[in-house]
C-alpha cells in the first residue's frame, strides 16, 4: 500500500515515514500543501495523511482541491489540540478521519488499517469518465450500451475511473483489487484488464487502458483517430 | 387455393436449401483451416404461409405474392447461432463473399445493442438465381434476411418473445427490468468468453 504524506516539520515526517515504512507501507512524503495536491493528481494512493498548517497551501484547502478532481483516496489529518474549527472544516473539506499532536504511533497506524478496511464504501457510487459511466453499487458499466460487470471487475474498473490518466502497476492494482483474495497470482491483473478492454470496446466506450502485460496501466481518452 | 406465395413457393425452398449448404460449405472449410467451428447451430425456413398472410394483414398489405416477396423481405429466413461473438463475424465475411449476393441492408444490434437488450446481426440480401423472380426477371432476385447471434443471445431472445406475445404478464415492468439485466449479464459473458479463447489461442 502506499501512502501520501504531508508534513511541513521534517524531523516529524522522517519519523512517520520511518515507522510506516517499517510497517510495510511505501511512503511519498511532501512538505506543503500544493505539492500533496500534485502528488495526488499524479499518483494512486491507498491513504493520505495530511497536516492542516502547511507553507504554500493549508491542509485544508489541499485537500479540498483533491477532492474536487474526483480523487476520494481515505485522508486523515493531523491537528494541533487548539485547532477545533481545523478539525471540523478538514471534516468537512473530505477527511475521513483526524489525530490530534501529540499521537501515539500505534494509533495512527490502527487509524490507516481502519481507513484502507472502509475504503470501498466511501467512494462514490456513480462514477464518469468521458461517455463512460460505471455503477459500482448496479455494477453496471455504460456508455451506448450498458454491460454488467462482475466484482473484481467493477473493482478495477473504479480504481482505473478514480485515477484516471494516472499510471498504474501491475502490483498496485493487485494489492488495491484482489488484497482479500490469498489465493490469487499476480497474472490475473492482465486477464481483468483485457476482460475490461473488450467491455469498454462493448458499450463503444471513449476512453481506454493502455500498457502491456506485466507493465502499468493507464485509463486515457481514446484520442481521435486512435484504432481501439 | 394458393397460398401467398402462389407459384414461388418451390423457388423459395430451393434457394433456403442452397444458402444453407452454401453456409455448411465454407463452415467445413473454415473448420479445416482453423479448426474451429463457426457456427453451433443453424435453423433455415421459409416463413409459413400463415405468419406471412398473418404479417401482410398486420402491415395492412394485400395478402398477394408481391406483398410476400417485394414489400416484405424475410420469406427466406435464416439464423445462425455461434458459441463465440468472433465467429459472427467471420460468418458475415463468408457471406459477404457469396456470389450473385448483394447485401442490401445490415443491422449490428451487438455493437449497438436495442434498448430492452436485443443483441443480434442482422442482414438482408438480395440474391440472384436463374429462376424467374416477381418482376418477371429471369434470372431474378431474391430476398433473403440471415440473422447471427451467439447462444447466449439466442436463448434471451427466445425468452423476450415469448414475454412479447403473451398479454397480461404480472410484474411487466419487473420482468422487463430483469430480462434487459440479464441481457447485459449475458453480453459480459460472451466477452469474457471470447476474451479467454483470444488468451488461449494467442
Amino acid at each position: 500500500m502506499r501512502i501520501l504524506l504531508a508534513e511541513d516539520e521534517k524531523d516529524l515526517s522522517r519519523a512517520l515515514t520511518a515507522i510506516l515504512e517499517h510497517s510495510k507501507y511505501a511512503v511519498d512524503a511532501v512538505y506543503d500543501g500544493q505539492a500533496a495536491v500534485e502528488c495526488a493528481a499524479e499518483n494512486a494512493y491507498d491513504a493520505m495523511i495530511l497536516d492542516i498548517m502547511m507553507p504554500k497551501l493549508d491542509g485544508v484547502s489541499a485537500l479540498k482541491q483533491i477532492r474536487a478532481a474526483g480523487n476520494y483516496t481515505p485522508a486523515l489529518f493531523l491537528t494541533a489540540k487548539a485547532e477545533i474549527d481545523d478539525r471540523i472544516a478538514g471534516l468537512d473539506a473530505g477527511a475521513d478521519d483526524y489525530l490530534t499532536k501529540p499521537f501515539a504511533m500505534g494509533e495512527l497506524l490502527a487509524r490507516i488499517r481502519s481507513m484502507t478496511r472502509r475504503a470501498g464504501t466511501y467512494t462514490v457510487k456513480k462514477l464518469k469518465i468521458g461517455s463512460v459511466a460505471l455503477d459500482t453499487a448496479e455494477q453496471e458499466l455504460s456508455c451506448e450500451n450498458s454491460i454488467r460487470l462482475a466484482s473484481k471487475e467493477t473493482k478495477l474498473m473504479e480504481y482505473f475511473m478514480t485515477n484516471f490518466g494516472k499510471a498504474l502497476s501491475t502490483d498496485e492494482i493487485f494489492s488495491h483489487v484482489w488484497a482479500d483474495d490469498p489465493q490469487a497470482d499476480h497474472k490475473i491483473v492482465f486477464m481483468y484488464i483485457s476482460f475490461l478492454r473488450s467491455k469498454i470496446r462493448a458499450v463503444n466506450g471513449d476512453i481506454q487502458i493502455s500498457g502491456n502485460e506485466g507493465e502499468t496501466y493507464t485509463l486515457r481518452s481514446v484520442a481521435d483517430g486512435d484504432v481501439n | 387455393m394458393d397460398g401467398i406465395y402462389g407459384e414461388y413457393k418451390p423457388v423459395l425452398e430451393k434457394i433456403k436449401d442452397d444458402i444453407q449448404c452454401r453456409i455448411e460449405e465454407y463452415t467445413q472449410k473454415e473448420y479445416e483451416t482453423s479448426g474451429i467451428k463457426i457456427y453451433e447451430h443453424l435453423i433455415a425456413r421459409v416463413k409459413s404461409e400463415e405468419s406471412m398472410s398473418e404479417k401482410c394483414r398486420r402491415k395492412n398489405l394485400p395478402e398477394t405474392p408481391e406483398s410476400a416477396l417485394k414489400k416484405l423481405h424475410d420469406s427466406i429466413g435464416l439464423r445462425i447461432v455461434c458459441s463465440f461473438i468472433e465467429d459472427i463475424y467471420t460468418n458475415i465475411k463468408y457471406i459477404k463473399s457469396f456470389p450473385n449476393c448483394k447485401v442490401i441492408s445490415e443491422k449490428d444490434y451487438i455493437k449497438h445493442a436495442k434498448p430492452n437488450g436485443y443483441r443480434s446481426y442482422h442482414m438482408i440480401l438480395e440474391m440472384q438465381y436463374p429462376y424467374t423472380d416477381i418482376n418477371g426477371n429471369t434470372p431474378g432476385n431474391f430476398y433473403v434476411e440471415i440473422q447471427l447471434r451467439t447462444i447466449a443471445m439466442d436463448s434471451w431472445a427466445a425468452l423476450e418473445h415469448k414475454l412479447k406475445y403473451k398479454k397480461n404478464i404480472a410484474n411487466q415492468e419487473l420482468i422487463i427490468a430483469e430480462l434487459k439485466r440479464c441481457a447485459d449479464e449475458m453480453a459480459s459473458c460472451d466477452i469474457s468468453m471470447q476474451t479467454i479463447r483470444d488468451l488461449i489461442t494467442e
